[in-house]
């Protein structure tokens, strides 16, 4: 059953002045538990998308739809709700409250979300030691290195139990070891608790561990197609 | 809200020496203008006290036509039900003191002077404002005793001493010949000058024979419990007294003018207390500013994740908060200490001279007055309200994408 679907979704940045067709009339659906890349060139529009799926952009024509809601149509403070619930987001840059530590960047999202504290105690340091960061627990960011920093991301994007995570360009600040490292933690995380991730990526080594991928030029979708992905030891 | 206060707090200290500097900067703008309207307000902190202990009360009583015309042809009867009466009315009045007082003329064998001759209970007046313990020599009169009490001024115009004849002679009621002779048991340095130099102090029963105003005063002065209480006091009181005669006044429309110039000698200090704020304004703004600017792409991951923009504006609202609250608490803090410390400021040689020579003591006594502490907190938050009206508009308008990208 697929939980994201778009339909005929177009973007149009600076339509008064110097047309940019970001998005040109996509349709495409993902289904619950999906392990997905979307590849292209810069500019192809894979980010774009994302930021749709993402709700955080408004297409200029068409829909997205999660779980049967339209979130092109919501209010921005519901579209930030429905985010909050909804989706789990890992920036390239990871992103994390530099002021907080690695247990209080992970509960935060929870506290936004109103659930008891005895929960997000407990969920906080249990995403914590999945990602293989239980003795890092109280460190701030600055005291994490990036693939350290990276994986606090994805343990915060999994507190809030999302239908799925968008990952824009994760492991491209990562060297070879902590990028595989993460992309082990992701693959876990997707085959034991069914997590659908979809990345937008330059980088072979995403693509190669995708079950599905997605290749965009000129803001359409140019390939989708499944592959097969060998077993991770 | 614990998680938003711990955000904003340690929000503040990702950059200690700005933040350090601009609650350095609010500081000292607080201690400044404490310690300017504190230096101002004490000398006439001093004044008002010792004209509302002994002069005006906090509360007066009188006959309506007293104030345009002070003759003793508008004092009015006092008796027990009229004293019932008032103390009655409110249950905040602590003690009721009657007085007659009129203007006569105060002689020696070959002097004379012109003097305000007031009329009083010994024993209530004590009550009211411990005129005892302004003797400086002999002894006070007891009701219904041929004696006065001169100020020091007075008895020094005059060349009195204790033990002493006093002649005074003047008008009593309704156009009555009033003249005594009057033995002086005591004189009075007291504090209020222009009463040093013209105050003859008479038992009231003795002042009332005197004038021919059996059983009538000019006013009744009215203490409380707590000062706080004047205004709703008079209220009560006004609405005992409607219908008759009497009215009641308080003590800042008894002495408008002491009031009219505190208020204009204040005025400097509160100019330069407001370009003070505004200085210290645009510095936080900039702080502000700089903390807001710094951070949009924080601000854009942050909405992106699901923190609303209400749940951002509280935090950068705390942040502003915090960084005022701090600033006014050290502010007042400091201020409040270093006026405890030099509270009073003695003058020494021509500077207290001067001072002496204009009637006041040689002392410029701090006021710590709670009102000139919590207007200060009340204007920085003013201040910071304003300030922090930039991050409240740069929220509303954030587009996420441009600040996650920025």
């Amino acid at each position: 059953m697929s939980i994201i679907k778009t339909e005929n979704l177009s973007k149009v940045y600076n339509p008064d002045t110097v047309p940019v067709h970001a998005l040109n009339n996509v349709n495409i659906s993902f289904e619950e538990g999906e392990f997905t890349a979307v590849r292209g060139p810069s500019g192809s529009g894979k980010t774009t998308l994302l930021n749709m799926i993402g709700g955080l952009d408004k297409p200029t024509e068409g829909s997205v739809t999660i779980d049967g809601v339209d979130i092109s149509k919501l209010k921005d403070s519901k579209r930030i709700d429905f985010r909050l619930h909804n989706i789990g987001f890992v920036f390239q840059h990871y992103n994390l409250i530099p002021v907080f530590t690695a247990r209080e960047n992970v509960s935060f999202i929870m506290l936004l979300q109103k659930r008891g504290k005895k929960e997000i105690r407990e969920r906080a340091d249990a995403l914590l030691d999945k990602v293989g960061l239980s003795k890092k627990k109280d460190s701030r960011p600055v005291q994490m290195s990036g693939g350290e920093q990276q994986r606090v991301a994805v343990a915060r994007a999994l507190a809030s139990e999302p239908k799925f995570i968008l990952a824009d360009e994760p492991t491209a600040n990562l060297d070879t070891e902590s990028a595989m490292n993460l992309l082990d933690i992701m693959n876990r995380m997707n085959k034991e608790q069914n997590v659908t991730f979809i990345f937008s990526t330059h980088d072979q080594r995403v693509i190669d561990r995708a079950r599905r991928v997605i290749t965009m030029v000129d803001g359409a979708i140019h390939k989708d197609e499944e592959q097969h992905v060998a077993e991770q030891a | 809200m614990a998680t938003f206060i711990k955000l904003a707090w340690r929000n503040l200290w990702r950059n200690k020496r700005r933040t350090i500097i601009t609650i350095t900067a609010i500081m000292f703008a607080v201690l400044a203008a404490v310690f300017m309207q504190s230096i101002n307000r004490g000398s006439y902190e001093v004044m008002i006290d010792r004209m509302v202990s002994f002069n005006t009360g906090y509360i007066q009583v009188q006959d309506y036509r007293f104030d345009d015309e002070s003759s003793l042809d508008n004092s009015f009867y006092y008796d027990e039900e009229l004293r019932d009466k008032i103390l009655n009315a409110d249950w905040r009045i602590d003690k009721i003191v009657p007085r007659i007082e009129t203007f006569m003329l105060a002689a020696n064998d070959v002097s004379t002077r012109g003097a305000v001759v007031l009329g009083i209970d010994p024993d209530k007046e004590h009550e009211f404002n411990e005129i005892r313990n302004i003797l400086s020599d002999g002894r006070f009169f007891e009701a219904g005793e041929q004696s006065v009490v001169l100020g020091q001024g007075m008895a020094n115009r005059l060349q009195l001493s204790v033990g002493d004849t006093l002649a005074l002679m003047g008008q009593g009621r309704f156009g009555m010949s009033a003249s005594g002779l009057f033995e002086i048991t005591g004189i009075v340095d007291h504090p209020i000058r222009d009463f040093n130099n013209q105050v003859v102090y008479l038992p009231l029963d003795t002042a009332q024979e005197l004038l021919s105003a059996y059983d009538h005063v000019t006013s009744v002065l009215i203490t409380l419990q707590n000062e706080r209480h004047t205004n709703p006091v008079a209220a009560s009181l006004k609405s005992a007294l409607d219908g008759g005669e009497l009215v009641v006044y308080t003590w800042p429309e008894l002495m408008p003018e002491i009031l009219e110039l505190m208020e204009m000698d204040l005025a400097v200090p509160r100019l330069l207390t407001v370009v003070l704020y505004i200085v210290i304004g645009f510095g936080f703004f900039g702080t502000v500013l700089t903390m807001t600017m710094e951070r949009l792409k924080e601000f854009g991951v942050l909405l992106s994740i699901g923190l609303k923009r209400l749940g951002l504006a509280s935090v950068l609202f705390l942040e502003t908060l915090l960084f005022s609250l701090m600033g006014v608490l050290f502010g007042l803090g400091f201020a409040w200490s270093i006026l405890k410390l030099i509270d009073p400021i003695n003058l020494s040689g021509e500077a207290a001279q001067a001072v002496i020579d204009l009637g006041f003591d040689p002392v410029i006594p701090m006021s710590f007055a709670p009102d000139q502490f919590y207007t200060q907190g009340f204007y920085v938050f003013i201040i910071a309200m304003i300030v922090f009206l930039f991050p409240l508009i740069k929220i509303s308008r954030l587009n996420i994408l441009e600040a996650a990208r920025s």
